[in-house]
């Protein structure tokens, strides 16, 4: 019996795993847990949309402090697109190399809602990078990130 | 044993949520790119899109019930319909009806801008055309429609091929450019499209109105010097003159993104240029202002802060009005102001209408003198009357 079970929880799984780069959706009940406090070092949103031509590099320069700092910096990234592009934006996120990262969509057909709960004092404008620090301070960036901006990102 | 059957359990669920996706295996849910207009008899037309179609729809209950939509293009292909993409509608004088919308291609960024006409009122539509004479595959899209006072169908566009032919010489280029065409011949053919302005934003919806003297103008997002997101005015010239194009905000915002928010435009009959536009120099806000281009816009006030967004302007004689979505925890409101002196004025922001659910921009339209907002919700197309006070 339990081989059974073991088995068909195996296949149903497996999709699951198939499918590591395709966005979760963000609802706005989901927003809190994102906007939590890490445990430790910080967590960067890299806020995104399909829309957008200066995302792509802001978010591998994102990658790129990651990397060189994985223990300390958790990175995620939030297409302002609706969910029901998830296919377009898991595309899009391993074309640019992204898709190793959680990602997360919006699940409303439009973003201001969720923008507003990402951050009040944010109009929507893409790129945005939002930082949240393990001592609880918060910190929200428009734009391409300037390299000064990425230094003093690093832990 | 236990603690695999639990891990697996656990992936499950994640594999549950991936197959409740749509865009996976599920048909898409409809965006709400949605544009809506009164045509001279006052009956209201509505355009959005569905499966691969843009769809037409009209009301002559003021938007109680929407009639049986009529597919503007037979033949289903991709439609740009979410965010400051929506497929727009517009009317000739011998009751043709124009639709313009804009194409994804298969690259990022990508698109056409398309176009068909009804010569009967919305009963038959052509074939779709593409406006541009420039095929290649980069972006040609966030379409504007207008028609001018002598019937000239007009549609301007966001176009990359300046910005992609200095890329391949390894030059600068901030920004998208702005180009536009029209139709002679009510909407059969369009002219070789012209330069409207280089170094425009890529990402917002351009604005289009009439002018008293039928020319249609147009104002929109540019780049100025280094990245400075300011707007743009320029009469689109019909006779093969040159286009003059000013600035004409002076907020200075400075930034290398994609705002995803145009302006409005409602000229007055006596000429004053009444507007509306978003810039975030010292955090969000929307504006209205009365453009003198070249120079700082007159009247200014700053409609809305934090969770304001996506305004539009109408006037009637000396009658303003000024709709926009007001964004919080709990959903969407519609919010209202109105001056009946020209603009130098306004009554308090009202709240008009509110969602829960998602909302697109929201659109002022006018009627035999009285304003009504087209609100496009998730739970359904809205008509909101704008009643001065």
């Amino acid at each position: 019996m339990r081989r059974v079970l073991l088995a068909t929880l195996l296949a149903l799984a497996l999709p699951a795993l198939a499918h590591a780069g395709t966005p979760a959706p963000l609802s706005a009940g989901d927003v809190p847990a994102l906007l939590k406090p890490p445990a430790h070092g910080v967590r960067i949103l890299a806020i995104w949309a399909l829309d957008c031509a200066y995302c792509e590099a802001n978010m591998q320069a994102l990658a790129k402090l990651q990397r060189a700092h994985p223990r300390e910096v958790e990175l995620v990234t939030v297409a302002t697109d609706s969910i029901a592009q998830g296919a377009q934006i898991a595309a899009r996120l391993k074309a640019m190399r992204m898709d190793g990262y959680p990602a997360r969509a919006y699940a409303e057909a439009s973003p201001e809602r969720l923008d507003f709960l990402l951050d009040p004092n944010w109009g929507g404008e893409t790129p945005r990078t939002e930082i949240i620090r393990a001592d609880g301070s918060r910190q929200g960036i428009s734009g391409e990130l300037t390299a000064p901006q990425l230094q003093k990102l690093r832990p | 044993m236990r603690q695999l059957i639990l891990t697996l359990l656990c992936l499950l669920s994640s594999a549950a949520l991936a197959y409740d996706m749509p865009g996976m295996k599920m048909p898409r849910e409809l965006a709400l790119g949605a544009s809506a207009a009164f045509d001279a008899h006052g009956r209201l037309w509505v355009v959005d899109a569905a499966d691969g179609h843009v769809r037409l729809r009209h009301s002559d209950d003021l938007g109680k019930t929407l009639s049986p939509p009529v597919d503007v293009n037979a033949e289903a292909e991709p439609i740009y319909d979410e965010g400051e993409n929506r497929p727009k509608i517009a009317f000739g004088s011998r009751g043709e009806l124009y639709v313009s919308w804009s194409q994804p291609r298969a690259k990022p960024w990508t698109g056409f801008v398309r176009f068909a006409r009804s010569p009967d009122g919305g009963a038959h539509f052509s074939a779709p055309i593409t406006v541009h004479h420039d095929r290649a595959e980069i972006t040609h899209r966030f379409d504007a429609l207008a028609v001018d006072g002598h019937g000239r169908v007009v549609v301007a566009w966001i176009d990359k091929r300046d910005m992609e032919a200095a890329q391949a010489k390894g030059q600068p280029y901030l920004g998208a450019a702005v180009y536009y065409s029209w139709s002679d011949d009510a909407g059969k053919s369009f002219v070789p499209e012209r330069k409207l302005m280089d170094n425009s934003c890529e990402c917002c919806r351009i604005a289009l109105a009439r002018t008293p003297g039928g020319e249609v103008a147009a104002f929109f997002r540019g780049v100025y010097g280094d990245n400075i997101r300011d707007h743009a005015w320029a009469l689109l010239p019909t006779d093969g003159k040159a286009p003059h194009r000013e600035r004409a905000t002076f907020d200075d915002w400075r930034i290398a993104a994609c705002p995803h928010h145009g302006p409005g435009l409602a000229i007055a009959a006596d000429g004053v240029r009444h507007a509306v536009w978003y810039e975030a120099k010292h955090g969000p806000a929307i504006w209205y202002g009365q453009l003198d281009p070249g120079h700082p816009p007159k009247h200014l006030l700053k409609l809305g802060g934090p969770g304001a967004s996506h305004a539009d302007v109408a006037v009637h004689g000396k009658t303003v009005w000024l709709a926009w979505n007001q964004v919080d925890a709990n959903g969407y409101t519609l919010m209202l102001r109105v001056s009946a002196d020209g603009g130098l004025h306004f009554d308090a922001a009202r709240a008009i209408a509110h969602s829960s659910a998602a909302v697109g921009s929201p659109q002022l339209l006018t009627r035999q003198g009285r304003a009504i907002v087209a609100w496009n919700t998730a739970d359904g197309f809205r008509l909101v009357p704008a009643e001065a006070p």
